[in-house]
């Protein structure tokens, strides 16, 4: 009975924040999508001779058909306006180059992103955690190799490290699958590729985490209770750790979106960063506008749960400015 | 098709040279691994398997009535059948239509159809069709880039009867029975232009044809499948055989990373690799499980097209010495591993009614390129040792469109700088977005733009050189220029049928643009295929586009 408040209380505040953050939330992808359009307008030169590209056999007709068809001849407020509607009902527009509706194409290419970056999160955030609890507080061989790897792991261009795994990996031992996203097996290669950079950042700010938390009273005190040593680690000294780690990983997440357009490149992978490759260089600007507010709202989305799991996390954060 | 159009592979910044040094590792290594299995083209097509072929460049739009896509027609092709097919000397073979008359005008022709083709969504071909497609193709709510503009003036179709059509043009087009013979003019089923029109740029089973393959699936980033059309009987006389296809299934995969497609090739995970860089030729020759297959690209060499509207271009001896004071043969040689050919004319050598004359008719000559400075009056020099006229450098501006350099002609164009340098001569390349680009372009305030335009057809000497082709609407006249005979050169070639009059004025033209200074012809892009011996029948039409209707494979 005694505990009900003091929860309730806790939910209580919580989602209090939670709303509070969402509406912030809210504001951040409005003005994501108003810099995006404006951005757009002021790229210089006739959208529609961009779009065409400067080697076309497209007569006048066409281009006046084209011009009608996205309504670049009605004037700014209008178009921002209806641009703004759109995105309220979920409409992003047609792309120039495929003729089909953004959100089909971005819906279409968003899972197989989706898998390849969760995966790599996650073998990112077991990597850092075993190796960072494994060699905390050694001053072993192992702890200054483990370290080595994680340096050059962290320095490693995501391209060159996809080319080496995938010579050494399928090329030569033909264990995994060169390219597509056909299988598990072939998620393989590309979520190591993403995650092992991000991994040794991460280890590297967990194993400092770590050390640092072990210096506190609270860790002899837990281990006059009689804890051992890789228990005060795994129950008291990497909870407190890992409030950096939660950011970095939202960190890490955002830019993840990023190296998956080198990664599937290399792999051959189907994907969003394939899509806005493509869409960058072909200047088909509705679906890179798609998919500029589909990330601004993945990083908004992300780094609001981070700060809530923050929260949750440690209570000496949820003071009244907090919230 | 050109550069810098749409969708063309471009080149990836981060594609470093560790990863081509490796690759080349891989392939020096795989080298004589393996057993080479019993090969050669002799022996007897067997029909059945499948082949995966992979391709560098992943089509934005896979209609062919709209896209400019190289990529896409090569694709649809099999998928796609034309009026007419045409060989590798110019020469027209029926193929959908049996037989085709041509008004004494060229303002008409009449096709008469084949009775026994039907669409694979059971839907017969007929006049009906032709009309269908060819209105589709010009309605502006097509929104064509490029078919459209194959139809020239179009003014529409007569189903004179069943299986007669007859396509009519406001003025004399001899150039037709050539576009008619491309994949941008085939035949969709009736049926799917009505209720798919708006679907058809995604491809997939939507787009439904009477070619020999197929098309059963697209998965965006990743591969296209198409699959035998086992009714086919309709092959054109330039196929190798008739009937349905020999492969059940082609996959094509998309592999836009030089070093993951030639890896994949050679560690046996495809079976044939398109786009060979040329740095991994030497390579693949060395390899004796693979073979190599090449042709060279018809239609406008790669080109620098020298505005003669603008300084210091406007003086005729100034655009002769810039063409020759660049050392052309060596630095295509040593970009391209010497694979790519260098061009003497703006027609390459397999497109009809080429000018072999002008081969070697202007070599590099940097003693010959400062006399005809110093003529123009660029005598002074400055502190760069650049020259000078009255005070003013003597300086070109190049620009560069960094997203959609391909075939390494950045560092084609900084040998170029450095050659130009030797003479004197400035020569700048600003980065520019593409709105700046063709904003300015179009207005004409660039001395120099590059392109290449592939097709097999003389007439793009037209599209480039004749005054009405102008950029901003919807030509490549790149060198502003304005010269009456040229016109009336590549108006009359554009007119008649006759072999010897087109080859009498478009060498008159060829020779006019180059001796002028107009254009300055650099290389031929191959065709570059590499593929397992196990992979039989690989040819190349007349857009050096690889052909898979012939092609077969040894059973495993």
């Amino acid at each position: 009975m005694r505990a009900v408040g003091p929860v309730r209380r806790r939910e209580r505040t919580l989602l209090r924040a939670a709303g509070r953050r969402l509406a912030g939330a809210a504001a951040v992808v409005l003005g994501a999508a108003t810099l995006a359009f404006a951005a757009l307008q002021l790229l210089p030169g006739d959208p529609v001779a961009v779009l065409l590209g400067p080697a076309t056999s497209a007569s006048p007709q066409v281009r006046e058909q084209i011009r009608a068809d996205f309504g670049f001849d009605e004037p700014l407020p209008v178009r921002y306006l209806h641009y703004l509607g759109q995105l309220v009902t979920g409409d992003l527009g047609r792309s120039y180059q495929r003729q089909q509706p953004v959100t089909t194409l971005i819906g279409e290419q968003l899972w197989p992103t989706v898998q390849l970056v969760a995966a790599s999160v996650t073998l990112a955030v077991v990597v850092a955690v075993v190796s960072a609890v494994v060699t905390t507080g050694r001053r072993s061989a192992l702890r200054t190799l483990v370290e080595l790897v994680e340096l050059v792991a962290l320095s490693t261009p995501h391209f060159w490290l996809g080319i080496v795994l995938l010579t050494v990996f399928s090329f030569r031992l033909h264990v995994f699958p060169a390219a597509g996203a056909q299988d598990l097996a072939a998620l393989v290669l590309p979520a190591v590729t993403l995650a092992l950079p991000v991994a040794g950042v991460l280890a590297q700010v967990l194993r400092e985490g770590i050390e640092t938390a072990l210096e506190q009273p609270f860790v002899v005190a837990a281990r006059a209770r009689g804890r051992s040593r890789l228990g005060v680690r795994l129950r008291h000294a990497v909870r407190h750790a890992a409030a950096p780690l939660l950011t970095l990983t939202g960190w890490a997440t955002g830019s993840l979106l990023g190296g998956a357009v080198l990664v599937e490149t290399v792999f051959g992978r189907p994907g969003l960063g394939s899509l806005t490759l493509q869409a960058v260089t072909s200047r088909d600007l509705p679906v890179v506008l798609g998919v500029v507010l589909l990330s601004a709202t993945a990083v908004v989305v992300l780094f609001t749960l981070v700060d809530l799991a923050q929260l949750a996390l440690d209570p000496r954060l949820r003071t009244a400015a907090a919230l | 098709m050109r550069f810098p159009g749409p969708g063309h592979p471009v080149a990836r910044p981060l594609r470093l040279a560790v990863a081509a040094t490796l690759t080349a590792g891989i392939l020096l290594t795989a080298c004589g691994s393996d057993d080479a299995p019993a090969t050669g083209t002799a022996g007897t097509p067997v029909a059945g398997g499948s082949v995966t072929y992979a391709i560098d460049t992943e089509p934005t739009c896979f209609d062919i009535h709209v896209s400019p896509q190289d990529i896409t027609a090569a694709i649809q092709r099999n998928v796609f059948d034309s009026l007419v097919a045409e060989d590798n000397s110019g020469t027209f073979h029926p193929w959908l239509a049996s037989s085709w008359k041509i008004a004494p005008d060229l303002r008409s022709y009449t096709f008469t159809l084949r009775r026994d083709v039907t669409f694979t969504d059971g839907t017969r071909f007929d006049a009906a069709a032709v009309k269908a497609n060819f209105d589709h193709i010009v309605a502006p709510t097509t929104k064509s880039r490029f078919a459209a503009s194959l139809l020239g003036s179009y003014t529409g179709t007569d189903v004179v009867d069943e299986f007669t059509a007859r396509v009519n043009f406001a003025q004399p087009f001899a150039p037709f029975l050539q576009a008619a013979s491309t994949a941008y003019l085939g035949f969709y089923s009736p049926k799917t232009l009505t209720a798919h029109a708006d679907d058809l740029c995604g491809g997939g089973p939507v787009a439904v044809g009477t070619g020999p393959f197929t098309f059963t699936s697209y998965t965006k980033g990743q591969s296209i499948v198409l699959t035998r059309n086992p009714a086919y009987k309709w092959a054109p006389a330039t196929a190798k055989h008739t009937g349905a296809a020999y492969l059940d299934t082609l996959t094509i995969r998309i592999l836009k990373e030089n070093s993951t497609r030639i890896g994949s090739l050679t560690s046996g995970q495809i079976d044939v690799a398109g786009a060979v860089p040329p740095a991994n030729v030497a390579a693949v020759e060395a390899n004796g499980r693979l073979q190599l297959l090449r042709r060279d690209a018809a239609g406008s060499p790669y080109s620098l097209y020298l505005n003669t509207a603008l300084e210091p271009f406007t003086d005729e001896r100034v655009r002769q010495a810039f063409q020759r004071g660049l050392n052309i043969d060596q630095d295509v040689k040593t970009v391209y591993f010497g694979q790519y050919k260098r061009a003497w004319s703006p027609l390459t050598a397999v497109t009809p009614s080429y000018d072999p004359s002008l081969e070697n008719s202007w070599p590099y000559d940097p003693d010959r390129a400062n006399q005809l400075l110093d003529e123009a009056g660029w005598t002074g020099r400055d502190s760069a040792g650049y020259r000078t006229r009255d005070g003013r450098r003597l300086t070109a501006v190049w620009p560069i469109m960094p997203a959609t350099v391909r075939e390494q002609r950045d560092i084609l164009g900084q040998a170029f700088q450095e050659d130009l340098k030797k003479i004197g001569i400035e020569l700048t390349r600003p980065p520019l977005d593409p709105g700046t680009f063709l904003k300015q372009a179009y207005a004409g305030t660039f001395a120099v733009l590059d392109f290449s335009w592939a097709r097999f057809e003389p007439d793009v000497l037209r599209l480039f050189f004749h005054s009405a082709s102008t950029l901003a609407h919807g030509g490549q006249n790149a060198s502003f220029l304005t010269d009456p005979e040229v016109d009336t050169w590549t108006s009359t070639g554009a007119g008649t049928l006759d072999k010897a009059v087109r080859d009498d004025v478009y060498a008159r033209a060829q020779q006019r643009v180059v001796k002028t200074g107009a254009v300055v012809p650099v290389y031929t892009a191959a065709t570059i295929l590499a593929a397992e011996k196990y992979v039989h029948g690989i040819d190349f039409d007349t857009n050096s586009w690889p052909q898979f209707y012939d092609v077969w494979r040894d059973r495993k």
